[in-house]
């Protein structure tokens, strides 16, 4: 009996240490069509079946921006993005299987970026909302001032000037 | 231990949680020190890390000027 539960656990104990838990996270090219959008995701998921990989969970492509321009090149020329459709795919595969996607994916010309990592099954994700930091509140047009009417005063004439300036100086 | 993580009780810190990992860095979007931050040492490493994947990835800056 304890043999045969020892024998057990080694037979399927590296059979659950190839397996791990990945998520991938990618930019598609804003220059791709957005009914095209599909086709490159679809691309991403036949390269991970191809790879022997199981998908856990998925969030859909959805244009976001950039917090720094990403440059690629497209056609011998240097492009650079602001912003890219933003998903991700969360996959269980072996080491192997995550190696050769690893690097099929990084030959997709579509994709603006990449990234591979390993993670957990749970969903990671915050439950709770955080308002952001700085939050700016949208308050009334602000109306510029009315300018000052230009004084419009009347010409000075010169003996209207002289007899001022004596008032002010001559005592 | 009275931080963000522990009071909510999160496990796992996610890259895509912009909002979440915006409270550990500063206003030239430089990593908050633990000191600051108030996070345990496991915490700490794990906002680490998802901070920078979220900046590889583009969702966070790496200097904000």
């Amino acid at each position: 009996m304890v043999e045969a539960d020892i024998i057990e656990r080694t037979d399927t104990e590296p059979e659950v240490a190839a397996s791990r838990v990945y998520e991938i996270g990618y930019h598609i090219s804003p220059s791709i069509k957005d009914e095209d959008i599909e086709k490159v995701v679809g691309s991403i998921r036949s390269v991970i079946e191809k790879a022997g990989g199981s998908f856990i969970a998925e969030g859909a492509p959805a244009l976001a921006r950039l917090a720094y321009p990403i440059s690629i090149k497209e056609n011998g020329k240097r492009v650079e993005y602001d912003r890219g459709h933003f998903g991700w795919i969360k996959f269980e595969s072996s080491i192997e299987g995550a190696q050769a996607i690893s690097e099929a994916i990084k030959r997709n010309s579509d994709l603006l970026r990449t990234m591979i990592f390993q993670t957990v099954r749970e969903d990671t994700r915050a439950k709770i909302k955080i308002a952001p930091l700085r939050e700016v509140k949208r308050t009334d047009v602000i109306k510029a001032a009315p300018r000052r009417a230009e004084e419009s005063a009347p010409p000075v004439s010169e003996a209207d000037l002289d007899k001022a300036l004596l008032d002010i100086t001559g005592e | 231990m009275s931080n963000i993580l522990t009071q909510n009780d999160i496990q796992h810190i996610d890259y895509k949680d912009i909002d979440l990992l915006k409270q550990f860095i500063n206003p030239h979007g430089r990593i908050i020190a633990r000191a600051k931050s108030g996070l345990t040492a496991k915490q700490q490493r794990s906002v680490d890390s998802a901070i920078k994947r979220a900046r590889f990835m583009g969702l966070l800056p790496y200097v904000q000027k």
